[in-house]
């Protein structure tokens, strides 16, 4: 979806400045963001020709979508290029070289979360925890949004509540259709630095601990670990790094996906009920600051629809008619 | 094979169930992190009943001596049993992960047995980190497994039966003591009023009694200490506290601490179990039914992981769990009469006797643990860090690990969760029982990623 390669390469434009922002409404949190390009490395040859091939691909698809000036900036590394970015890393023996993309960046997702609490607080904003939303209604022109221990009344909603955001949806007259994709990453001791670069879902944290993840599993609502899945991408991470079969696990965590039918994000209004919006996708780290710079603004503004056009829940309606 | 059994650890609980399920004709595989039977209380007994001199041995006391007889009958027993293994993941119906000479391998079992014991309550204080600081429970340890004895100035600090065992163990094998703190806030009349209680259980009263006594004579003792610091540069050099609304402060070169014991609830809390709050002592105990199954069928836990209540009371337990895993693999049916024949209801009351009293006499402290007091070791978080997390994160032990990374080190929040639970408990006004604890992650030890590669499908055999 080439709307969705220029929203996330907006949103990568935007990261450095809602960064600095943010920072100084949390109180000096610092997400220890990062932009040096990542890697997706290439096991055996034939991977290493098909990464070409895709990257050709949606380097073409963009050029003809519209006439974007820069493009991914993705290259193709041979092993010897590949181990002078990585020195302190011995790179298994069957890899032969990877694909870099300049434009990559790396944040840390938790602190990126405890930041976006306190700006929200410092900011003015209220968080209620454990307030679990059961209706949305409109009522008198305005929309009645009730918990369990109190209801709140305001001109605007914003559902963005993650597995529940569907079941919310139905309640101001829009589809959703919102279901859950289980990752589940291993987490190891820290480490000195080794991994200068994000590839191939390994990451080292500011912290030294090297995160390796992640799997993509259909299993509803379940939330909970398994060792096979553990097994295989420790396998994995020691095919790529020999060398990190030393390293301790110390934490292995699943989470759950927010995947839209296409995987692509949804940003709708509801014709039926103005003002109540869904904002949903499963990459709101990267599009962290489209959200808080494009998104939010339009929902202020009110040019909501026309900014967000390819994101609608219509797309799914079109292709189900098609 | 796939075991009838598996039991987790091989201390007073865990011996005595797998002893009774052999004797009920099961399979039973027991794993133990230690090298030899008898867990923490009756560590490395066999080794030392051989080789310390009588008089180092009887300085370990009366209750460690009494670990022999239990020893031997499970080495009599001839259970399958794995030392020196870590159980690092256990799996629903029921595969238990594990790890020995840095080798992972699983194993299969109808029913498992959680007898892994207690584990020291975390009390943070100003300067605990220091070198020279170390708690009881870890010096104990060193005296069992090495008899090895604290050298220099030592001061004890701490509240309940543990520490004062420890310090009469050392007046015993010679050793002098520069002070004894104690951190209780002192005999009060609601603990007087539970001695009722206390009394069907004399031997222990009087040896608890003894302890105290021991100490008193050689005017050792300083009561209601509060305040509790420790300073120096490079490591500890002086401990400073209030006593009668007075600073005092004294030369250390070794301060060993001790605030109780809690239940070890990782691989219970992990595996999804209910659990209850105590809020005599403040810690969170699976709920247990009375054969001490948990709330997922075919998971037991006997010994202080269910509770404290000391060795006495873990045997039975461990023997009551046996019973009622025996019957619910089918093995048994007159579980009623085999409990009536041991007397082991009698039994556990009588070990459990005491504990109200020393609840009442021992509770948990409650001061503030604020500003730079370091709360996780593992991700040098203090104490004002987890404070603002809770502030802006909301009143959620997990919201204050992911804003902080306190309890996502190496211990896994065995060192930090009571603490945090209690900073955001004060800070918010959520009790603690609503504030429950973190979400526990595997593995429950850490394991390398070389050992979960070499567990790929064709690498090894199971």
């Amino acid at each position: 979806m080439p709307a969705y390669q220029r929203l996330t390469r907006q949103s990568i434009d935007l990261w450095p400045e809602f960064m600095a922002e943010l920072y100084d409404h949390s109180g000096s949190v610092n997400v220890n963001y990062d932009r040096k390009g990542g890697l997706v490395l290439c096991l055996g040859e034939k991977a290493f020709e098909e990464r070409r091939a895709l990257n050709a691909q949606l380097a073409e698809q963009l050029r003809n979508s519209d006439n974007l000036d820069q493009d991914l900036a993705t290259e193709m590394l041979d092993r010897r290029q590949l181990q002078s970015l990585m020195p302190n890393l011995r790179l298994g023996s069957e890899i032969v070289g990877a694909s870099y993309c300049s434009s990559d960046g790396h944040a840390n997702p938790l602190y990126l979360l405890a930041a976006l609490h306190a700006a929200v607080r410092r900011l003015g904003g209220e968080l209620l925890s454990e307030h679990r939303v059961e209706t949305i209604r409109r009522n008198d022109g305005s929309f009645v949004v009730e918990t369990e221990q109190r209801h709140f009344r305001a001109s605007r909603v914003v559902i963005a509540a993650g597995i529940s955001s569907g079941k919310l949806a139905k309640q101001v007259g829009l589809e959703a259709p919102i279901r859950p994709q289980r990752g589940q990453i291993l987490v190891t001791e820290r480490v000195q630095p080794l991994l200068p670069l994000p590839c191939s879902g390994l990451r080292q944290t500011t912290e030294g601990t090297i995160m390796i993840g992640a799997t993509h599993e259909d299993v509803g609502e379940d939330s909970s670990t398994t060792t096979e899945a553990s097994i295989s991408l420790a396998a994995k991470a020691v095919r790529i790094a020999p060398d990190l079969a030393q390293l301790r696990l110390v934490r292995h965590w699943s989470g759950l996906r927010i995947m839209s039918p296409d995987g692509f994000p949804i940003y709708t209004e509801s014709e039926e009920f103005p003002g109540a919006f869904v904002v949903t996708c499963h990459s709101g780290v990267t599009l962290a600051a489209v959200h808080a710079h494009v998104i939010a603004a339009s929902i202020v503004r009110g040019t909501f629809s026309s900014d967000t056009g390819p994101f609608s829940h219509r797309r799914f309606h079109v292709n189900a008619a098609a | 094979m796939i075991y009838d059994v598996a039991v987790v650890g091989c201390g007073p609980s865990g011996m005595a169930a797998a002893v009774k399920l052999k004797n009920f004709g099961l399979s039973v595989l027991l794993v133990d992190e230690q090298p030899a039977p008898g867990g923490q209380i009756w560590r490395g007994i066999e080794r030392n009943a051989s080789i310390m001199s009588s008089a180092s041995l009887s300085a370990l006391g009366a209750d460690y001596q009494a670990g022999m007889s239990s020893v031997r009958e499970f080495r009599a027993a001839n259970v399958d049993y794995l030392p020196s293994t870590q159980v690092w993941q256990i799996e629903g119906d029921w595969t238990l992960f594990l790890t020995s000479a840095g080798r992972a391998r699983r194993i299969s079992a109808r029913a498992v047995l959680l007898a892994t014991g207690a584990q020291e309550r975390p009390a943070p204080f100003a300067g605990w980190t220091l070198p020279g600081v170390m708690t009881v429970g870890a010096a104990q340890i060193l005296m069992k497994s090495g008899d090895m004895l604290p050298k220099g100035r030592i001061w004890i600090a701490g509240s309940g039966p543990l520490p004062l065992l420890y310090a009469t163990q050392l007046l015993k094998r010679g050793k002098s003591i520069s002070g004894y703190l104690d951190t209780s806030p002192g005999l009060d009349f609601s603990a007087i009023g539970k001695l009722v209680g206390g009394w069907r259980n004399v031997p222990q009263l009087i040896k608890g009694i003894g302890w105290q006594w021991g100490m008193r004579r050689k005017n050792l003792l300083h009561w209601k200490v509060q305040g509790l610091a420790a300073q120096g540069n490079e490591r500890l050099e002086h401990i400073s506290w209030m006593e009668n609304s007075e600073l005092k402060s004294a030369a250390a070169d070794v301060l060993l601490v001790h605030e109780g014991v809690v239940p070890r609830i990782h691989e219970t809390l992990a595996l999804g179990c209910e659990h209850r709050w105590n809020d005599a002592q403040r810690y969170l105990a699976p709920a247990l039914s009375k054969m001490r199954e948990t709330s997922r069928i075919g998971l037991f836990v006997a010994g202080d992981a269910g509770g404290i209540g000391g060795w006495v009371a873990a045997e039975a337990s461990g023997e009551i769990a046996a019973i009622g895993i025996a019957a619910r693999l089918g093995a048994i049916s007159d579980v009623d009469g085999i409990i009536r024949q041991a007397h082991l209801r009698q039994r556990q009351a009588r070990a459990l006797a005491l504990r109200p009293f020393l609840d009442a006499v021992y509770p948990p402290p409650r001061h503030d643990i604020e500003g730079d007091v370091m709360v996780c070791r593992c991700e040098e978080v203090t104490a004002s860090t987890v404070k603002t997390a809770a502030d802006y994160s909301g009143p959620d032990m997990n919201a204050v690990k992911a804003a902080t990374r306190c309890g996502m080190g190496p211990c896994q929040g065995r060192q930090c969760g009571y603490t945090v639970q209690s900073i955001i408990s004060k800070a918010s006004g959520q009790s603690p029982e609503k504030l429950g604890f973190y979400n526990i992650r595997p593995p429950f030890k850490p394991v390398t990623l070389g050992e979960l590669a070499l567990m790929e499908a064709g690498n090894m055999p199971n």
